[in-house]
Parts: structure tokens; sequence; C-alpha cells
């Protein structure tokens, strides 16, 4: 993984699935098959040869070479250009010799050279090693020296030149291609792995810095003074950073928390415990079902909007520093969401009174939300117990308990 | 809670003239966390017996000191902490498990709880919440946070939305009494026990007890289930 570029260490790294490996096996093996088909071409064919020594000596040579290369053609890391060039030399060298060893009639009528096929083992490996462009330019320079022994240019000749370059044009491309797709593939393992690396770092971190503002608070709590004010902030940052890791890993969709999907429809059914777990920090406490309660998008939200007022009624009636616990139940024909204040609580005949003159402004504002989806709101108190609203939503389709159970 | 298993907490409790101290195991992965826990209960005359960092350590620790009471963090690093919880329950005597989690684990704290769990306290919870709750749970009451008794609430209502088996004439799923339903609305609604039996005109025991009895419900109900799987699957025709 060190990405160095360097080609052994990336074969190291895709290995396993390397495409560029089996072609390399592939030009060594063509290499001695084609080799050993000149020897047996030029056998059969010695009778018109006037020199055979030379022929042999040169064939032996060839034979040599090709057999000791075998190792070096086998792959990628040991081969290099200086290798290709001596191949492509010898094979041009042969080619050549052709013209001096065989008879001259059978030169002009265009007989086969002495390395013949053997010569597009040469190119191919200039195919594997560099693509099309070096292969262009090895069969290229076959070709000429094709031409050059043969003096003139026939239409056989033309014909053998064009398939060796096209050949090895063709499997340069591909080569190109797959060592082009293969590193694609690298990159794309190494990213996956970086990416679950840094998941993994992330869910550790959290979960450690979680632990600390945690440890914080209820140290700084104990403490008091001006460590008391660090421990409130360090547990309202504990409990924003927690909601916020819920929504980055929670489901995405219509019971995803984010709600962007319900967003753009109002009738989309949204989990309501998403909406409210915000709600949650040091002075309020929601407490909920362990599965989705769901409602429309739409009532989902006036609902959060009606807890929301009714949190703010507290604070302005009670204190900044009024505890708060919010209460959702998932009834079969309803949800109900309760909102308690540990306030003083208020005399239920003044609160008849105060709200025949219109003076409890909030609680109107969320009994009219309430009223809007067809539900009630119900104000309870008691002196020295607090004050509660009761919010009651009613479920608006009856198939929507089927739809409920589905998720359970 | 059964009265079997209330016998079980009273000898425990010791209610001799010099009380043995609470044998208590702390479990949570995070070191600092497990030893200011220690710490606290130590400072406060508890004798923390062990403490464990994963949950093969917790449940191997657990079996070898018996300690009254298991502190319990849910997340572990090696296995959930509902396992721990439930490995632990299947020793003889049981310990009582206090769940001590971060919020927002509600599937895991539920799940804990119908494995055996008496208690559940956010680790947000001051010192005192948490000794006074080692103390309840180690004198085998329940201990219930809000979020701990609207999760109960959503389950018994689960269950009882659930269809009935086939083969079967009538859900034989838990039900809650009205005044049970009523103690825990008023639980989750942040009442202290002392509040809920005033308003209700109960002795705050009675409200305890009523408490208990909904989470024996649900644990009754989790090991039936669990028979009813292990004699589906064709469990028990191993032996």
């Amino acid at each position: 993984m060190s990405g160095t570029g360097s080609s052994t260490s990336r074969q190291r790294t895709v290995g396993s699935f390397s495409v560029e490996q089996p072609l390399w096996i592939a030009v060594s093996a063509f290499r001695v098959l084609t080799m050993l088909y000149a020897i047996g071409r030029y056998a059969e064919h010695e009778w018109h040869y006037t020199n055979q020594l030379g022929a042999w000596i040169y064939l032996g040579v060839l034979a040599a070479w090709t057999l000791g290369t075998v190792k070096v053609f086998w792959s990628k890391a040991n081969c290099s250009r200086r290798w290709l060039a001596g191949d492509l030399a010898l094979i041009v060298a042969g080619i050549l010799l052709t013209r001096a060893f065989d008879g001259h009639a059978w030169v002009v009528g265009g007989d086969v050279t002495l390395p013949t096929i053997r010569a597009a083992g040469s190119v191919l490996g200039f195919a594997v090693y560099g693509g099309w462009l070096p292969a262009a330019f090895a069969g290229l320079v076959v070709g000429v020296a094709n031409i050059v022994e043969a003096t003139k240019l026939t239409s056989s000749n033309l014909h053998n030149i064009v398939l060796l370059l096209l050949a090895g044009v063709a499997i340069g491309f591909v080569v190109e291609l797959a060592r082009k797709s293969e590193e694609t593939l690298a990159r794309a393992l190494e990213i996956q792995a970086a990416t679950r690396e840094r998941e993994r770092l992330a869910r550790d971190i959290h979960d450690g810095v979680l632990q600390v503002l945690t440890l914080v608070k209820r140290r700084g709590t104990e403490l008091g003074g001006e460590a008391g004010e660090i421990a409130a902030l360090a547990g309202e940052q504990e409990v924003a950073l927690r909601a916020l890791i819920a929504e980055g890993l929670g489901p995405v969709g219509p019971l995803g928390p984010s709600g962007s999907a319900a967003a753009q429809d109002p009738d989309a059914p949204q989990d309501l415990r998403a909406l409210l777990a915000p709600l949650s920090g040091t002075r309020v406490s929601v407490a909920q079902p362990g599965t989705p309660v769901l409602l429309p998008a739409r009532t989902a939200g006036e609902l959060k909007a009606a807890v929301g007022a009714a949190l703010d009624n507290v604070r302005q009636h009670v204190g900044e520093r009024a505890q708060a616990w919010i209460l959702v139940e998932d009834e079969p024909d309803a949800v109900i969401v309760s909102v308690r204040d540990d306030g003083p609580g208020v005399d239920p005949a003044r609160l008849g009174q105060a709200e025949r003159e219109g003076r409890l402004g909030v609680s109107q504002s969320i009994r009219g939300r309430l009223r809007d989806l067809g539900g009630t709101a119900e104000i309870f108190s008691a002196a020295g117990q607090g004050t509660e609203v009761e919010l009651r939503v009613p479920r608006p389709v009856p198939g929507q308990r089927g739809r409920n159970q589905e998720t359970l | 809670m059964t009265k079997e298993e209330t016998g079980m907490k009273d000898e425990k409790a010791g209610a001799g003239a010099v009380p043995a101290p609470i044998r208590v195991m702390v479990v949570d992965d995070h070191p600092m966390w497990r030893e200011a826990v220690a710490r606290d209960l130590a400072d406060a005359g508890f004798d923390v017996v062990a403490t464990a960092g994963d949950a093969r350590e917790a449940v191997q620790r657990g079996r070898a000191v018996q300690p009254g009471v298991v502190v319990l963090d849910l997340n572990l690093p090696d296995q959930p902490g509902v396992e721990v919880c439930r490995q632990l329950m299947a020793a003889e005597p049981a310990p009582r498990v206090l769940v001590l989690s971060a919020s927002g684990e509600h599937g895991d704290v539920l799940e804990a709880v119908k494995s055996g769990a008496t208690g559940y306290l956010v680790k947000s919870a001051s010192r005192e919440e948490l000794l006074d709750a080692v103390r309840r749970t180690a004198h085998g009451d329940a201990v219930f946070t809000p979020g701990l008794a609207g999760l109960v609430l959503g389950e018994f209502r689960r269950l009882a939305a659930e269809p009935v088996p086939a083969g079967q004439a009538e859900s034989n799923a838990p039900r809650l009494t009205e005044r049970e339903t009523e103690v825990l609305r008023l639980v989750a609604k942040g009442l202290p026990y002392k509040a809920i039996a005033d308003r209700l005109v109960l002795s705050p025991r009675t409200v305890q007890n009523h408490v208990q009895n909904t989470l024996g419900k649900l644990q009754l109900h989790n090991r039936v289930e669990l028979v009813r799987y292990a004699i589906e699957a064709g469990l028990d025709e191993e032996g």
C-alpha cells in the first residue's frame, strides 16, 4: 500500500487478481514455442539454404537466448528495455542473415525468414511491456527488416507486416487497459480500506469523547461552582454529539432522522422519536418506545412544534433551570406526547380562569395546532406537582397500524 | 419479581446488625470510567470485588467472584453487553445487574432488562444517584429511569399488538394492569416514587412493587419465549 508506483509493489498489492502476470507467462511460452517452430521449419527447408552451418549457428544462438531468457520474460519485474532491445536485435539479425544464408531464388521468391513467427514473440514482449506504442515501434522495425531482406515490398510481405503490427498494437492496447483497470481497482480497494479504518477510528474517538464529556459532567456537577458550569456545557455537548452520531449512522430514507425525504412528501411516514430526540438534554428527559412511532411527516412536524412550544412555556413560566420530562406513547389509535415540568404548578381553578381571560397565549397556540391535526391538548396541574400538557393525535388511517407493525 | 427471588435478595441484604458490604463488579470498556465508578463505590463503602473491560473477562470474573451486583456497561468491545447479562444470569446464584450505559442505546437496554437486568441508569447520572441505584439493586429493587419506563411501556404495547400465533386461541403476550400502566406512565414523566404514591394514594413500597412487577412480567415472557423457541427449533430433543 506504499503507493510508490513501483511495479513490484503494485503487483504484490493486486497480485491475486493481476491480469498482467498471465500475459507475461503467455509471452514467455510463445517465445519458446515459436523458437521451436522456427527450428523445425528450418530443418524442413534446410536443403535450399546455401550456408547451412551459419543458419544452424544462428538458430543455436536464438535457442540459447530464448531458453536463457525464459525467466526474464516471465514477469515484468525481471524484464527491462535492454532485454527487449536485445531480443529485437537478435530477431532483426536473423531476418537479415536469411538473405545471406538462403538460396537467392528463394529469398526473391519471398521465402519465410529464419526466425519466422518468432519475430512476433519479440513484438508481443514490447506490447506487454509498454503498451501499443512500443509494440508498433517493434513491429515497424521487424517490418523494415523484412523489406530490407526481400529488397522489395511484396504483397505477402506487406500482409505479414500488417498482421504483426495489428497483433502487437491490439495486445498492447489491451495490456494498457488491463493495467489501468488494475490500478483503478487497487485504488478503490485502498480507499475502501482507508474508509473502513477511518470509520472505526471515528467510532472509537466518538465513544471516547462521549465518555469524557459524560465524566466531566458528572465530576463537575459534584464540584459545583464554575466547574458546575463547565459540567453543564459538557453535558449539552455530549447530547448534541450523540444526536449527531445517531443521525449520521441512522438509516437513510423516510424513517431516517434527517427527514429530507419526508419533507418532500407530507404524508410519508416519519418516526416521531427521531424528531423529538434532539430535544433531550440535561434539563429535558425524553422517554419513548423502542420501536418507531410513525406518523405522517406533516403531523409529526406539527406535533414536534407543539412539544417545542410546551417546552418554551415551561422555560417561560418555571424558569431556565426547570426540569422537563417528555413521554411518547404509541397507542393503536393515537399517539400521545406528554410534557411535564417540575414547577410549582398552577391551581386548576386559576388555570381555567386564566384560560377564559385568554392569558394562556402559548397554551392556546398548542391547542390550536393539535385541533388542526384533529387531536386534543389537555393541561393538568396541581399545586406543588408541576404542570403537565398531554397532546393526543389520533392515527389518521386505520391501515397505519399494519404498516407500523411491519417495521417492528 | 417473584417471591422466591425476593427471598434470595433478603439474605444478601443482610438484615442483621452488621450488614456485610455489598459485593460489586464493575464492567466497562473505558478504563477511566471503570476506575471512576469503582472508586466512587469503594469510597462509599461498597466492596468492589472485580472489574472487567470486556465481555469475556466479565463473564469469567463474574462466575469466579460471584458479586452481588454487576454494574454493566452495554457497550463492550468483544460482545454485546446484553450477552454478558444473559450469561451472568445463568449462574447460580445469579447476580443483580444494574445497566449503567450511555443514553441512546434503547434496543440494547430493553434486551438487557428482558434478560434479567433489574436496573438502568444513564452515565450522566450523579454519583449519589449511582450509589443509591447500586444499593437499591442490591436490595432487589428495580431501578428505573423515565427513559426505561417509556421503553417498557412501549414494549408491552408492541407485544399486545403482535398477531396471535397460529394454533393459539389467544395471545399469551403479557399485559399490564391499569394500575401498573398508570404507575409506569408517571415514572416515565419523571415523578419520584413518593410523588406517585401521593398522587395515586398508595404507599411508596406499593409503587415500587408495581414497577417491579412490570419487569418481572417482561422477563418471564422472555424466558417463556426462549423455551418455546428452543422447542420449535428442536433443541429439546438433543438431551
